[in-house]
């Protein structure tokens, strides 16, 4: 069985791996104190989805994984370039780029 | 399909006129421009009137009626209230008294009103008020009516406390509308016992479905909700018990005094009756109860009225008593006098309050009698105009009043419904009549002079004012004419017939049927004669007392109050009735309530609500802890939500 | 063994070494360097999954644009290597650890369940009929068009917007600094 798994790789695999990749993207976006590595973190996680789309087409023999794959990408893009503006007006403000600057938007 | 346009223009005129000139108005327009809209509306609202009954007239027979349904008002499973109005025989009458005295009292506004600063406020409400009495007289089914019948009430309310910032005006507006919401309650219930029984509250619906004979029973849905309905009409009319707001309701302008308070507004409860002839009919025990409530209205507001020193008062408490003799006459089931009586006394009245009207006017604001006196030559129009009311009301053939009340009291008489008693009441309360309003004249008009003529410069009115009381007079003069009673107009040269009872041959029902009038016709004329001169007899004797009593001999009044004492007293502070409801209902009522804002309201609601506030108030500060504004826990409580959804779905 | 096989396992420590570098290296180059790794680890994948388009836009938009992007930034800052790289709170942490340890659990136990203790293999070679990066581009542009337009129309607002944003005064609206 285990044998099994290691010498044939099946959809599960990649969906296990998609999923390590992702709780590690949550874990970054949980615990790191920097926006920038937050923000990496969250590319990371939108990765790990992307992969398991993709091993899905694959797996279903469609193609539609993959165009929401292509979409995804570029919502990741445009959400990157926001927040890196955002990331951006923070540090010209604080002259750091730490998280618990973003308390001062509660109200 | 024209009619519909003419019934639609006469019913909407009016609100125009409001809406223009409460919207537009305000503060902008001066008297005389406000004025000349609201009368021009008014008017172009009796022309559509006249046009409507004219187009009636030319009816053939049968039921004559011109109706007009908009839309369908209320539609709730059984209950269906189409927005229909009618002008049929009875509502013409009151279309055209109501437009008509309307337009001639709007004019005399212009003249009376417009240097007041609210006086584009007073014309809107004015207009507003004719477009609320139209949809009452026109209103085909009960709550449209009542739609009618509040909108009276809160314009007589406005109009009322107009001055509102004369503290005691304002409360007798407020005095007014409470005392009428009494009424309106008991309206409401009696409508909804109606629609029990019926299941209509369509006129015509409800009239083929009376029963057929009289309901002789306390009990019955039938009796109960007459009665209710007359008691919302003593609210409106201003009959014992709830008649205490009128006199008080004389704190408005005197315009609306006589529009409102005398010739339209007042007499809805008479004509709600007249309305419900076929129910009404039907109800022997409420007709009596009706005509005794009446029979005294008529002899305590005319004994109020002998001591009164205000001339609006006496005039309302006038008023009060000549809408006792109407409800008297419905009561004895002569609907068609009392519409007769209505119609006249709305033209006498509203004379005698716009002459008055001309009289403070010319003094000043005064309107206390003892300060007046020997006016008929600084005012002689007003005075003469005055003088057709005078005769008119007192019942001197062959002005208006006369038929009228002549009419109520030989029905009163001879009717089955009808007792010798009531026509003795009713022959009592004409000479009282008699007595006050030649006092009244006396005092005002005739005698010396008693005003301050150093700060007093009496003066007759503009024309604007002086054409309505010529109008008017004219209408208290011919406006009998049309009911001369058939003993009457055998002697006269060209036997006029009763035009008014052949206009409201079958519009109303006649519980006397053929018992009193039939049969021995001579000996009936004869009978009526009599007792015509014996009241029009003892009216004269009694206005020539007054004469006496106030010119010839003024010290005599003087020695009669001091021998009477304690009856005049009684007489004077009107029978100490606004002291009894205050100290038996109004007390005891105000000290419940203040017991249930103590015990119910602070101790038990109140504190429920703040059981309920501190609830919420305490999850509010438990929640505000989770809003940390660090933007990871947020992520964090997103993960746990997640993670709970995702065991929700495994679990299940 | 066949290479197919080798060459997942290969990548698969790849990209996991690399995320891990992101989760814990102090200092954000370096960050941005590991994630430059699982860029072209993924991308790499992607082409092992069949899907050639794909990989070589992964390579050129993440590796290539936005992550450049990243490092732009950064220099921008000319940020230090951090002392402590997360949060305060041991609290926090241990909560944010455990509902993430959970998460992952019910995951790893969804993706067991349907694919039955990860034993679906995949059905010979991928088979899109025509060539798969053609396919691809005739969906797009047909099927898919209106999506692909409105997501041009994002990205033109996020372009605008991100200027916006970066040429403000800089900071919000608190004035304390704490």
């Amino acid at each position: 069985m285990l044998a099994e798994s290691i010498s044939e790789i099946g959809l599960g695999h990649f969906l296990v791996l998609s999923m390590i990749l992702f709780i590690t993207g949550m874990l970054g976006v949980l615990l790191r104190k920097n926006i920038l590595t937050v923000l990496m973190s969250i590319e990371l996680m939108l990765n790990a989805i992307n992969l398991s789309f993709v091993a899905y087409a694959r797996s279903l023999n469609q193609l539609d994984g993959q165009i929401i794959v292509f979409f995804i990408m570029t919502i990741a893009a445009a959400e990157a370039g926001v927040g890196l503006a955002l990331v951006v007006a923070v540090f010209k403000r604080f002259k750091e780029v730490n998280i618990r600057f973003f308390e001062h938007l509660k109200g | 399909m024209t009619n519909e346009y003419f019934i639609a223009i006469m019913l909407l005129s009016p609100l125009v006129g409001f809406l223009i000139n409460g919207i537009f108005g305000r503060g902008r327009w001066g008297g005389y421009t406000s004025g000349a809209i609201a009368t021009f509306f008014a008017l172009t609202s009796f022309a559509s009137a006249a046009y409507l009954v004219f187009g009636l007239t030319e009816l053939a027979d049968g039921p004559r009626i011109i109706s007009a349904t908009f839309f369908d008002w209320i539609t709730v499973d059984e209950l269906k209230i189409p927005a229909r109005f009618v002008v049929d025989p009875i509502s013409a009458i009151m279309v055209l008294v109501v437009t008509g005295v309307g337009t001639l009292i709007h004019l005399f506004s212009i003249g009376y009103m417009h240097e007041d600063r609210g006086v584009t406020k007073y014309f809107s409400y004015l207009n507003f008020f004719l477009f609320n009495m139209l949809v009452l007289v026109t209103g085909d089914s009960l709550p449209i009516m009542f739609v009618g019948w509040e909108g009276v009430g809160l314009a007589s309310y406005l109009l009322i406390g107009f001055w509102f910032n004369d503290e005691e005006k304002a409360t007798a507006g407020m005095k007014a509308f409470i005392t009428n919401r009494i009424g309106d309650a008991a309206f409401i219930i009696g409508m909804f016992i109606l629609f029990f029984h019926f299941g209509t509250l369509e006129f015509e619906k409800i009239n083929s479905l009376v029963p057929v004979g009289p309901t002789l029973s306390w009990l019955s849905p039938l009796t109960l909700g007459t009665l209710l309905l007359f008691i919302g009409a003593t609210g409106k009319s201003a009959q014992i018990p709830l008649y205490v707001w009128l006199p008080d309701a004389m704190a408005g302008p005197t315009p609306v005094s006589a529009l409102i308070h005398a010739a339209t507004m007042v007499t809805a409860g008479v004509y709600m009756i007249v309305r419900l002839s076929f129910l009404f009919a039907a109800a022997p025990y409420t007709l009596m109860v009706i005509a005794i409530i009446g029979a005294l209205t008529v002899v305590l507001a005319a004994t109020i009225g002998l001591a009164q020193w205000d001339i609006k008062k006496v005039l309302a408490y006038s008023t009060v008593s000549q809408l006792g003799y109407m409800f008297l006459a419905c009561g004895v089931g002569a609907f068609g006098a009392a519409l007769f009586h209505l119609m006249t006394h709305a033209f006498f009245k509203a004379l005698m309050f716009l002459g008055s009207g001309s009289v403070i006017h010319g003094m000043h604001h005064e309107q206390d009698m003892r300060r007046m006196g020997g006016l008929k030559k600084y005012l002689p129009i007003t005075y003469f105009t005055f003088l057709a009311g005078w005769l008119a009301i007192i019942g001197m053939p062959p002005f208006a009043g006369f038929f009228s009340k002549d009419e109520i009291l030989w029905q009163s008489f001879s009717s089955s419904n009808g007792h010798w008693i009531f026509w003795a009441i009713g022959v009592l309360g004409a000479t009282l009549t008699s007595f006050y309003m030649t006092r009244l004249m006396a005092l005002t008009f005739w005698g010396q002079e008693r005003f301050d003529k150093k700060h007093h410069h009496p003066h007759e009115s503009p024309y604007s004012m002086l054409i309505p009381l010529i109008a008017l007079a004219v209408l208290s003069i011919v406006g009998g004419w049309l009911g001369i009673p058939h003993v009457i107009s055998e002697v006269l040269p060209a036997h006029p017939a009763n035009v008014l009872e052949h206009w409201l041959e079958g519009s109303l029902v006649h519980p006397i049927a053929a018992t009193a009038v039939d049969g021995g016709h001579a000996d009936h004329a004869a009978l009526e004669w009599g007792l015509m001169g014996l009241s029009v007899g003892l009216a004269l004797l009694s206005a020539v007392t007054a004469y006496v009593f106030y010119i010839v001999k003024p010290e005599i009044p003087k020695l009669l109050v001091q021998k009477l004492g304690q009856a005049y007293e009684l007489v004077f502070n009107k029978y100490y009735v606004d002291e009894i409801y205050q100290r038996y209902i109004l007390n005891p009522l105000v000290k419940a309530s203040e017991d249930l804002w103590l015990y119910v309201d602070v101790r038990i609601i109140d504190k429920l609500t703040y059981v309920l506030t501190d609830m919420s108030i305490g999850t509010g500060k438990m929640s505000k802890a989770m809003q940390t504004g660090n933007i990871q826990t947020y992520a964090l409580y997103i993960v746990m939500g997640v993670a709970i959804i995702l065991t929700i779905f495994f679990g299940v | 063994m066949t290479a197919e096989v080798f060459l997942f396992w290969f990548l698969a420590i790849v990209t996991v070494v690399s995320a891990l570098g992101v989760l814990f290296m102090p200092n954000p180059i370096y960050s941005a360097f590991s994630l430059i790794m699982t860029m072209i680890g993924v991308s790499a994948l992607f082409a092992l999954l069949g899907a050639y388009f794909l990989a070589g836009v992964q390579v050129i938009v993440y590796a290539g644009a936005v992550l450049v992007l990243f490092v732009m930034v950064m220099m921008l800052f000319d940020l230090k290597s951090e002392i402590k790289a997360f949060t305060k709170g041991t609290l926090g942490g241990v909560f944010k650890i455990g509902s993430v340890a959970v998460l992952a659990g019910l995951i790893l136990s969804a993706i067991m369940v349907t694919t039955q203790g990860v034993a679906i293999k995949f059905q010979g070679q991928a088979d899109f009929g025509m060539q798969p990066t053609r396919l691809l581009g005739n969906k797009l542009f047909t099927q898919y068009v209106i999506i692909f337009e409105i997501l041009g129309a994002l990205l033109l607002v996020v372009a605008v917007g991100a200027v916006a944003l970066s040429r403000s005064k800089g900071g919000t609206h608190a004035r304390r600094i704490d």
